[in-house]
């Protein structure tokens, strides 16, 4: 089946200087500055209209394309803030005098504007829904690429769920060429596909497990097999991955948890988790009697759609939404804290949604026991310290969707930051709720070796 | 349960506790050896069912379940794990009897093992101890032997088992004082560390035994004073409690407010002025319009009824766990309960 590929638009976008030479020919320092004044000129070409201020705008680009060797800021919107600073700082520096306190104020702005910036550059800037597609890949790649990026596909687990089904879609309609084997081709086959999904959103920690496991299992396929049955197998190992490891952990730590769940209780919850909101249903489907406080926060407001579904039908369960300021009032009241996690690292720290962390340090500071629900495979053999060093922003349009006021508008001197993740420290964790028990987050690091796995 | 007639295990279970070296989990193990012993199970699948029958009938039998559900759990994990390739299912029961026989008799050399551990950790001094361990008596004993210890002991009520300690040191000359619960903060400054034994360790690394552990937990964390608890690895217990109310040894009646006799009597706050507490002053409002009433009294009973008999000890409180497997911090008794029954 041809697969329907979309062009990339060659790169060099610009009309070529005419004493060049092919591109070829240059060194890679030259077509770098090259690189750098077609993107100048492009960006100053945006700005121009616009704005009043072309004066200033046009030498910030030149100092910019001066100073910028090392990395230019991917969007436009970013260059013009980079722009901006090495301006005003130069403005600065030109009225060195000190006079006018007004220009000492708007250099202090632009450092921290700049500071901001340099911090979380490194989170990457999220990409436009219709980014381009290079290479061979699968309508059901896209297709979940668009999803993914639109958070409309949004949670660890359903991400990795949808990941493998489109997998098993793509293996389903691949061939091996005639001079390879499809233990040696279709990993190279599947590689464009995860660059693709990647480049949607970053890869989550499920995502990344799950691809290393189908990629141990393409590798190990006998290559006397015939082609047919090789997938077939594949199909299968996905399917099982997906049972084991997700759907029927899932109900090994809803009876697990339910457990924890007594009459009379008052569950703390914050944003939305697959996991919890199964734990919430079977627990109240099982009869016990307690509420539940959904607490929530901007820019997701994920704890609405958890709220509706445990309000849904006949016997809804008596619930409380709140935002995340309201916290510390409802934390007296509450018996125990359960929240999922997007991943969990060997030091026993817990990548969860922005917010959890605050949530469990406060409810540390109540002594309420904080119960984290994960399954075994969102288990990471890294360590992570703090949620600087690997996030993810949320895009601009997904919040403006999710908000009814346009809220900050974006402008000159401000960028709304919303990291999409916190780290939790283990210290502020009472439990981890998995599929092969309770377990306190100090003994994480155990449980890879407890489950048989000998090699990290 | 179809064998509950011709064998009670619960009479087995009180039989096997009669021996005074035999602790709960022990007994537990035992008084199910004997239920293979009785069983007519044909099959692997028939054996475990009727264990777990067994093991359901003691616990709601005993008073306390703990423990004894920790020596269950662990001979039910290991029948079943026990590779039964053997064609002669009498034969297996045989080997299984045998070796949960054996398990007890090895099981009695452990405190010793665990005395050697302690022993490392004690010097000339004073220890605080809390209500009667075997285990904690056995190490204070070979203390005394080589060092010049003497030892603080909490009365630990209701049961008074402090007390017992304190004779059966005092007896073996070993310097002892019995202190009140309520003294525990006044003596922490004098001792040199805490030493308790145990009813069960639990998997988050945490602690349950006699009831005022916790307390004392946190005193010793407050003077920064270590707090060793002493445990035999069979009473390493498959349970994460939460908090203190997510014990299987907690009830309703724990706790409960005691309810007057007669509706419109208000109670306790015509109790005479020698035990009439603050908290019950400001509990109900005084309305002194019936003085006729007679003033309840307040039995130990009662008192005894509505406490609870254990209580859970946080892992971040304790400084070491002693147990035949080791000198473990908690972080590696959680460790070894997840590495023994996960996967």
């Amino acid at each position: 089946m041809p697969v329907p590929t979309i062009a990339d638009p060659p790169p060099s976008a610009g009309p070529k200087p005419q004493g060049q030479p092919s591109q070829k020919t240059m060194t890679k320092a030259e077509r770098r500055e090259l690189q750098e004044k077609q993107r100048a000129a492009k960006a100053a070409l945006k700005q121009q209209p616009p704005q009043g201020q072309s004066k200033q705008q046009q030498g910030g680009n030149a100092g910019a394309s001066g100073q910028q060797k090392a990395k230019v800021p991917p969007t436009p919107q970013k260059k013009s803030f980079g722009a901006e600073v090495s301006a005003s700082k130069q403005h600065a520096s030109a009225s060195k005098d000190g006079g006018a306190s007004g220009a000492a104020a708007e250099e202090l702005t632009g450092k921290q504007l700049s500071h901001g910036l340099r911090i979380f550059s490194h989170f990457g800037q999220p990409k436009p829904v219709g980014h381009t597609i290079k290479g061979d890949i699968h309508p059901a790649t896209i297709r979940l690429g668009l999803l993914f990026s639109e958070f409309k596909i949004c949670g660890a687990n359903a991400r990795c769920i949808a990941m493998l089904t489109a997998f098993k879609q793509v293996i389903q309609d691949y061939t091996t060429p005639s001079h390879s084997t499809i233990s040696r081709h279709l990993m190279t086959h599947l590689s464009p596909q995860i660059t693709h999904l990647v480049s949607a959103r970053p890869m989550s920690v499920t995502m990344g497990n799950a691809i290393r496991e189908l990629k141990l299992e393409i590798s190990g396929i006998d290559i006397d097999m015939i082609e047919q049955d090789a997938k077939k197998k594949l199909y299968d190992y996905i399917n099982t991955y997906i049972q084991d490891r997700i759907t029927t952990a899932d109900k090994v730590i809803q009876e697990l948890a339910g457990k924890k769940v007594k009459d009379g209780d008052v569950i703390l919850t914050y944003a939305r988790s697959s996991v919890v909101e199964k734990i919430l249903l079977s627990a109240h489907s099982e009869g016990k009697k307690f509420s539940v406080m959904v607490v929530d926060s901007k820019p997701l407001l994920e704890g609405k759609e958890l709220l509706k579904s445990l309000t849904n039908g006949p016997n809804p369960i008596p619930c409380t939404y709140a935002l995340l300021p309201a916290l510390p009032s409802l934390l007296p009241e509450v018996t125990t804290v359960f929240v999922g996690a997007h991943a969990l690292y060997s030091n026993g720290a817990v990548y969860s949604r922005a917010g959890t962390a605050m949530v469990a340090m406060m409810a540390k500071a109540n002594s309420v026991p904080v119960v984290v629900c994960c399954e075994t495979y969102k288990f990471s053999d890294g360590v992570m310290v703090d949620g600087f060093s690997k996030n993810e922003l949320v895009p601009l349009s997904i919040i403006q969707k999710n908000s009814t006021d346009r809220g900050l508008a974006p402008a000159l001197h401000l960028e709304t930051l919303n990291p999409l993740y916190d780290l939790t420290p283990p210290t502020y964790i009472t439990a981890v709720v998995t599929e092969v028990g309770l377990i306190p987050p100090s003994s994480i690091s155990s449980i890879p070796l407890a489950l048989g796995k000998t090699s990290l | 349960m179809g064998l509950s007639a011709p064998f009670d295990i619960y009479a087995a279970f009180n039989r096997i506790l009669n021996n005074d070296q035999i602790s709960t989990p022990l007994a537990a193990i035992l008084a199910l050896t004997e239920l293979i012993e009785n069983s007519d199970a044909g099959t692997m699948f028939e054996l475990v069912k009727a264990l777990n029958d067994g093991a359901e009938a003691l616990q709601k039998q005993a008073s306390n379940p703990i423990s004894l559900n920790a020596g269950c759990e662990l001979f039910i994990a290991f029948v079943t794990l026990f590779p039964h390739d053997s064609a002669n299912f009498t034969d297996l029961k045989k080997e299984l009897i045998r070796q949960g026989q054996n398990y007890a008799t090895e099981a009695l050399t452990y405190r010793k093992k665990i005395a050697e551990l302690a022993f490392g950790f004690i010097k000339d001094g004073s220890i605080l101890t809390h209500s009667y361990s075997r285990v904690v008596m056995q190490t204070l004993l070979l203390a005394h032997k080589h060092k010049r210890i003497s030892v603080f002991v909490t009365e630990a009520r209701p049961r008074g088992l402090g007390i017992k300690t304190a004779e059966a040191l005092t007896a073996a000359g070993v310097p002892s004082t019995v202190i009140l619960d309520s003294a525990v903060a006044y003596v922490m400054d004098k001792v040199d560390f805490v030493l308790v034994g145990s009813e069960a360790v639990v998997e988050s690394g945490g602690l349950v035994n006699a009831v005022g552990s916790n307390q004392i937990a946190i005193i010793a964390r407050a003077a920064n004073k270590p707090f060793y608890a002493l445990a035999e690895s069979y009473k390493f217990h498959r349970l994460f409690p939460l908090s203190q109310y997510d014990l299987p040894s907690h009830n309703s009646k724990i706790l409960s407010f005691p309810r007057p006799l007669l509706a419109e009597r208000v109670s306790l706050i015509e109790t005479p002025p020698h035990d009439s507490t603050q908290a019950t002053n400001d509990a109900s409002t005084p309305t002194s319009d019936k003085p006729d009433l007679v003033p309840p009294r307040i039995t130990q009973e009662q008192i005894s009824e509505n406490n609870p008999d254990v209580d859970y000890t946080r892992p971040d409180l304790i400084s070491l766990v002693f147990s035949d497997v080791g000198s473990l911090t908690p972080e590696g008794v959680s460790q070894y309960l997840v590495g023994m029954f996960a996967g």
